[in-house]
């Protein structure tokens, strides 16, 4: 089977999983407590007559769909859904559409920022613990790791915010920008930075402690491969055998738990974005339930459902990349 | 045989033979190889200095949260605001060494206490809640000081004169002492700093009082004023003792149930006081009357007692009295020891009760003092200790991670059982399932749940619906595990054999399969303990897992999310994140070392 035709299948059947996860969602949305029909009028109910608020009522009811059977709400629902339209946020008095976009590239640009430094520390370290073996820099790396998946993200936050804005005060302790701050151009992109710093440091905190022990796992197995001695005995470059031979291959697992890391990732900065104050999706999502805004949270739950499947799909196409073995397989 | 018994004394060192003479003579070497790889693996896992230290660490941690309850009971639905965000420390009730043998005057702050002694030098002592109350006057300022009394977070004292001084929180109109008792010359009888309020009273019988009346709204009955032999407060009432011995509340509003005074006491009243929730009153026959709300046994009055009573005196939630043999007793709330009385050297002179501690000064000037000393992790926002909070906060957290891992072990067994040996359309169809499941986005997918199926529930269903919560969406990396694992068991001879004597697939699968792949299983609950650990943690930081009153690590560190608390109170999130990342780390070290005991290959990674 070519790589084509694997991925196509893969898709179909993540455009399948999709719709079953939808149906939950539609479901969780159905199960959500109010009455849509009367939250949408408001206070209406108290200030009309009672005949012409129900009159009013029922004709809301039509143009809501609620009085369909299920199965024809469920589709009006989804190609709302897929269309963007998203529904009206009560908390904003605005469209959900209109709202969530800051906050998504906030919440993208922290958790990417997080991803190349993540990436580049844990390859780095996993490859040279993996290489020198039960040495010093080892042993340490390792009780590091250990402790830094260990502790929730939460701790790690406090302690961060204790040393380095509170203690020695060089990063803002929240917040996404200098309040009031009327820069623009690069003065503004340094001052995001700037408060970006401490969220990122934590959150590379806990994902370095996590995929450095993958790597340096997956390295170790590599290394122990009868082609690297082959390649060993050809008499290539030790840099050579470790970076082209041996990482290669090493690659396969660390795709499968890479791509796990991120969706987690995502999930768990709900948590950070909550402490930092940083003005996220997470914070949205957040903000949404405690206000019962339930347009919001539907919205943040279907973006975190199709991030975690376009996860899978990248996934997917990261195996064709690095496992030739993909593709003669099925 | 013969060969290897005569080979072997020559062989043996010193300690080998200090060995042989302790066991007797056993052979060693053989016994070794005959260890079944259950035993084995027990012995890599013993040695395993990183995993033993992590057994360690994880049982003192459970056995403290399991054990010290007992010793500690804590009443959930308790709140002080009096003991708010009070550091950790004791000392509270250690009375100064150079007061001993000649106190005059002794009285209970909210967190600290003050003495006098009869030379009129002023001692403070306990953790104080503002530094204002070290500006002490100098004591040419005030001249020789005959009494004093701590309140909340300021001090009232008078000198012989009857010049009246305050220190210490000075707003709400509490350093503003009314004239006449500021200029001295009036014979002050009686004198008490209360919740940002002060009170005195003359030998005349009139009273004054000044500060915040926010929360004590004072108004006299006709006839009161002037009329007047003692008064009490609580952070609820003031009420006076007339001097026809009838007992009177400062109060307008009358239906409180500090004011159902019993009716046969009133006129033989020789002294009385109040706790925040009721009252005591001791009548000229020496006996106690009491009446009020019965928060934590207050009206629980000794009967050995009654009859003997000469005075009282009330704190927070108990009541200390002087008998006519000069022994002191006290009853109420034990929770600090503020109700086990000592035995006294000498007769009892004055018995000072207030906030969780009394102090009996004795005829000669001797203190003695029992009760609150302070909190070894100090409080919280709410004025809960946090060192108690923390043990049945342990006991929360590792029941809801305990119970989720058991659920999700089962699911997981379950589905990767049957999944594994039948293989085919039904794996197919359970390995989708698994797939849509580990899809959902964890932590945004339980916030949803808990705080939508969360809303209208009691408290105890919420701790279920977590446990729920995570053992259902967190089963598929056992399925997995214990999928692959079948697969590897399914072709072995045993399984022939048990399908060859007609054993049913379920009994396949779960007694002849499941044991040999048990542990595995352990060693993947284990660290997955530690991850539902995380998780609730997580959870109830951001407010959506266990909620208040229940206490768990996570939703004690919700407090802590300020730069403010961060900051100034370090005890309100140091102490549960150092034991929640000491029990996981360790956790996941007894996790590493199972793994690497039961599989060898791992531990050359």
């Amino acid at each position: 089977m070519g790589k084509g035709r694997y991925l196509l299948k893969r898709l179909i059947y993540i455009v399948f999983v999709f719709f079953i996860i939808s149906i939950l969602m539609f479901f969780i949305y159905k199960s959500m407590p109010g009455d849509p029909v009367e939250s949408m009028l408001g206070s209406l109910k108290t200030s009309m007559r009672p005949d012409a608020y129900q009159e009013l009522y029922d004709r809301t009811a039509e143009r809501l769909g609620v009085n369909q059977p299920l199965p024809v709400q469920y589709f009006a629902w989804i190609s709302n859904m897929l269309t963007g339209n998203f529904g009206y946020s009560t908390q904003y008095q605005r469209q959900v559409i209109d709202v969530i976009g800051a906050p998504m590239f906030n919440t993208i640009m922290l958790n990417l920022f997080t991803m190349i430094v993540v990436f580049l520390v844990s390859i780095f370290l996993g490859i040279a613990t993996a290489v020198h073996k039960n040495g010093v820099f080892d042993k340490g790396v390792q009780v590091v790791t250990i402790v830094g998946y260990s502790i929730p993200s939460f701790i790690i936050a406090l302690l961060a915010i204790f040393a380095f804005a509170v203690k020695i005060p060089i990063f803002p302790i929240s917040g996404i920008r200098t309040p009031g701050s009327e820069a623009t151009g690069i003065a503004a992109a340094l001052d995001v930075a700037w408060h970006m710093a401490l969220p990122v440091l934590v959150m590379s905190v806990s994902g370095i402690g996590g995929i450095t022990r993958y790597v340096r796992a997956s390295m170790i197995d590599a290394l122990r491969m009868d082609y690297i001695k082959t390649a060993r005995a050809k008499g290539l470059r030790e840099k050579t055998v470790i970076y082209v031979h041996a990482f290669r291959n090493a690659l396969i697992p660390i795709v499968t738990i890479t791509t796990w890391w991120i969706i987690g990732l995502f999930g768990g900065s709900v948590v950070i974005e909550s402490v930092f104050l940083w003005n996220g999706l997470g914070k949205m999502l957040i903000d949404g339930l405690m206000n019962r805004d339930f347009s919001i949270v539907l919205t943040m739950q279907m973006f975190y459902v199709l991030l975690s499947l376009a996860g899978n799909v990248l996934m997917d196409i990261a195996y064709t990349i690095v496992d030739p073995r993909v593709r003669l397989e099925n | 045989m013969a060969e290897k018994k005569k080979r072997a004394p020559r062989r043996s060192t010193m300690g080998k033979a200090a060995q042989r003479m302790m066991v007797g003579g056993m052979p060693q070497e053989e016994e070794e190889i005959l260890q079944s790889p259950m035993r084995m693996a027990l012995g890599t896992f013993l040695h395993d200095k990183v995993a033993m230290a992590g057994v360690f660490c994880f049982l003192i941690i459970f056995l403290c949260c399991i054990v010290l309850p007992f010793f500690y009971p804590i009443d959930l639905y308790y709140q002080d605001v009096t003991q708010a965000n009070v550091a950790p420390g004791f000392g509270m009730i250690k009375v100064p060494s150079a007061m001993q043998g000649k106190a005059q005057d002794i009285s209970v702050g909210s967190t600290f206490s003050v003495g006098l002694d009869t030379e009129g030098n002023v001692y403070e002592w306990g953790t104080f809640p503002t530094d204002k109350l070290k500006n002490i006057p100098s004591s040419e300022e005030t001249g020789k000081l005959v009494m004093v009394s701590a309140g909340l977070d300021h001090v009232v004292a008078a000198n012989e004169d009857g010049q009246v001084f305050t220190w210490g929180n000075d707003r709400m109109g509490l350093s503003q002492v009314p004239m006449e008792l500021e200029m001295g010359g009036a014979h002050i009888k009686q004198l008490e700093a209360g919740y940002q309020i002060s009170l005195a009273l003359t030998e005349e019988g009139k009273m004054y009082n000044w500060g915040s009346q926010y929360l004590l709204n004072i108004s006299y009955p006709e006839g009161v004023q002037g009329n007047i032999e003692k008064f009490a407060q609580s952070t609820n009432i003031v009420m006076v003792l007339t001097k026809d011995g009838e007992i009177v509340p400062l109060s307008a509003n009358t239906s409180s149930a500090y004011t159902k005074i019993p009716e046969d006491i009133q006129g033989s009243v020789v002294d009385f006081d109040l706790t925040d929730e009721s009252a005591a009153a001791v009548t000229s026959d020496g006996r106690v009357h009491v009446w009020g709300n019965n928060v934590n046994g207050t009206l629980n009055v000794p009967e050995e007692i009654q009859g003997r009573v000469v005075s009282v005196s009330a704190g927070r939630y108990h009541f200390s009295v002087i008998l006519d043999d000069g022994s002191v007793v006290s009853w109420g709330d034990n929770t600090h020891g503020q109700a086990s009385a000592p035995a006294l050297s000498s007769a009892a002179k004055q018995v000072d009760a207030g906030y969780y501690a009394s102090y009996a000064i004795t005829e000669d000037g001797r203190v003695t003092s029992w009760g609150l000393d302070g909190y070894l992790m100090g409080t919280d926002n709410l004025g809960r200790d946090v060192f108690r909070r923390l043990l049945v906060g342990g006991r929360m957290t590792m029941t809801v991670g305990a119970i989720s891992v058991i659920i999700s072990t089962i699911i997981g067994i379950l589905v990767g059982g049957i999944s594994g040996y039948k293989g085919g359309k039904v794996d197919n169809l359970l390995m989708r399932l698994t797939e849509i499941v580990s899809s959902v986005p964890f932590l945004p997918f339980c916030i949803i749940l808990s705080s939508i199926l969360g809303n209208s529930i009691g408290e105890t269903q919420r701790i279920i619906l977590i446990m729920v919560i995570l053992g259902v969406l967190s089963w598929p990396g056992i399925a997995r595990l214990v999928r692959g694992s079948v697969l590897a068991e399914r072709e072995q001879e045993f399984v022939t054999a048990a399908k060859a004597l007609g054993v049913k697939e379920f009994g396949i699968i779960f007694r002849h399969i499941v044991p040999n792949i048990i542990t595995v299983i352990i060693v993947n609950a284990t660290l997955d303990f530690a991850t539902c650990m995380l998780t609730e943690s997580s959870l109830s930081f951001i407010g959506f897992g266990v909620s208040e009153p229940n206490a768990t690590w996570g939703n004690m560190l919700n407090g802590a999310q300020n730069g403010t608390v961060i900051e100034n109170y370090w005890w309100r999130w140091v102490f549960p994140s150092v034991v929640l990342g000491l029990c996981t780390i360790s956790i996941n070290c007894i996790g590493d070392g199972l793994r690497d005991a039961i599989d060898p290959k791992s531990k050359e990674r």
